[in-house]
């Protein structure tokens, strides 16, 4: 395997293999991903894969989100079908006292663009007839929706490897080293040289960036999820909480715990994860659970993504986030104009990972 | 065990051939995970019950590890598809759960 290239990605997930496809379209150079598994492995095989901007705060941080979804139909039209549906997201209440806070919500976005309605609960009955009855309330948005993560992960290796890009997978990076203005990036499989390196490690990144003397502030945080036997379709919505793929099956939860790397699953959270589905959606009291899974969230320390130069460094570059499903496309393209151009079209300073200092 | 033939199928829950199995792992994949979040191979009901063994051959086949060094699949709770009424204890107080909307934070009236 040829060991000199321009570019390296280190991490194969979404965030990873989105920036080395978006490369791969504009640039020919060489381009190598290097995975220590398999991409799917990390987080962004358990996922709940929504597209979602509506409800991220504060409204700047919604908006980046939305620039993000916005690019979803036109990646579908050039990677092939990732399964990406704008459904449409609803984030249900029970509580009338909610519906201020829903109407904050809805007036802070509308500053920005994003058009968010506070529902009656006539109305949502009315887009959601199998919501409980006895919900006050949510908030909708029309700008959200879900994407099948597997397919989308796939297809961006597929069109990247197309456009030249190469994987080498089951290959850990143990060591990094700047020597003469490159990188030497050294692996289970040999060392690699390139002039450009990308942190795309996810909730590894904390180590990864620690080969570098890189300080990234990331941090792990637990999401366990239920998933149903096909059921006909019957959900319209990407509700917060729960979602209907395209299959049938029903993924439900959105939960949070600090467990460090521990990727078990948990009884307790299980059946947490049970009322919130039967809260939200009673009829589905009696369909089946088929499994649980859960995943690690690569969640920086205030919560907002980590983007662009890493500062002091010449030609390196991290990107790590939760949300990476949402943001995936937007971060391809910014890393790349970042590489290509000197310059991102829309701000990223903010992102920096200079603000931890 | 019999030779595969490329259209057999391996997994009959969600109907996954030999060959969608083979490409995965000429793509670089080397565990049934890997084949199982491509293909979607023992994600059914079974939960990879009856596909294990298959697979797990054609991963020997093709990269010529041994049994030993092929990682069984995940064993995913609760094994057996059960009822969600079953799970559900009807508290309606949350710890680790959240709803989108509780992480929506009002500072002095208006949203941060
Ligand atoms: C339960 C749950 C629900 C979620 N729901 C949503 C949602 O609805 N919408 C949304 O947008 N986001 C959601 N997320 C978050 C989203 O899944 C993540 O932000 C995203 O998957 C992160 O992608 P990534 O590429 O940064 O990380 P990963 O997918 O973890 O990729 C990092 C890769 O780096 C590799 N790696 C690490 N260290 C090394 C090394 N030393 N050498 C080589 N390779 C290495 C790993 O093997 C891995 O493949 C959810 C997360 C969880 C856990």
């Amino acid at each position: 395997m040829e060991t000199n290239y321009e570019t390296i990605v280190i991490g194969g997930g979404v965030v990873g293999s989105g920036i080395a496809y978006h490369l791969s379209e504009r640039y020919k150079e060489g381009v190598l991903v290097l995975d220590k598994k398999y991409p799917m492995s990390g987080t962004s095989g358990s996922t709940q894969a929504w597209v979602w901007v509506h409800n991220k705060t504060p409204s700047w941080y919604a908006e980046f989100s939305m620039y993000s979804a916005e690019l979803y139909p036109y990646l579908s039209k050039k990677i092939g079908d990732v399964e990406y549906k704008r459904t449409g997201g609803l984030s249900p209440f029970f509580n009338e006292s909610d519906r201020e806070k829903a109407e904050k919500l809805a007036e802070s976005y509308r500053k920005i663009g994003i058009k968010i309605k506070v529902l009656s609960r006539e109305e949502v009955l009315e887009k959601e007839p199998y919501m409980n009855p006895e919900v006050a309330g949510a908030t909708y948005s029309s700008i959200d929706g879900n994407v099948n993560p597997f397919r989308l992960i796939d297809m961006y290796m597929r069109a990247a490897k197309r456009n030249g890009v190469r994987y080498s997978t089951y290959n850990k990076v143990t060591e990094i080293k700047k020597q003469d203005g490159k990188y030497s990036v050294v692996s289970d499989k040999g060392a690699f040289e390139c002039k450009n390196l990308i942190l795309a490690g996810g909730t590894w990144s904390r180590e990864i960036g620690d080969m570098l003397g890189v300080k990234i502030p990331v941090n792990q945080l637990r999401g366990q999820i239920l998933v149903s036997e096909p059921l006909k379709p019957f959900l319209n919505f990407t509700i917060s909480g729960l979602r209907q793929a395209n299959n049938g099956e029903v993924l439900m939860g959105y939960s949070m715990e600090e467990a460090g790397f521990n990727r078990a699953t948990t009884l307790d959270v299980i059946q947490e994860t049970a009322n919130m589905a039967v809260q939200y959606v009673p009829g589905l009291r009696k369909a089946k659970i088929v499994r649980a899974f859960s995943g690690i969230r690569a969640m920086p320390e205030d919560g907002f993504p980590i983007l662009g130069k890493v500062p002091g460094h010449e030609n390196l570059y991290v990107a790590a986030t939760h949300s990476g499903v949402t943001l995936s496309p937007l971060i391809g393209t910014l890393i790349t104009e970042l590489i290509m151009d000197g310059e991102t079209s829309i701000p990223i300073d903010r992102y920096s990972l200079r603000r931890f200092g | 065990m019999n030779k595969l033939d490329k259209t057999t199928i391996i997994c009959r829950c969600e109907e996954i051939s030999c060959e969608e199995v083979e490409e995965v792992i000429s793509n670089g994949g080397r565990t049934f995970d890997d084949v199982k979040r491509i293909t979607r191979c023992g994600m059914g009901p079974c939960q990879a019950k009856i596909c294990t063994s298959m697979v797990a051959e054609i991963i020997h086949q093709q990269t010529g590890l041994s049994p030993s060094e092929i990682p069984l699949p995940r064993m995913r709770m609760p094994l057996s598809p059960i009822k969600l009424e079953t799970l559900a204890t009807n508290s309606t107080s949350f710890s680790a759960v959240k709803s989108v909307l509780d992480e929506v934070e009002l500072e002095e009236g208006k949203v941060r």
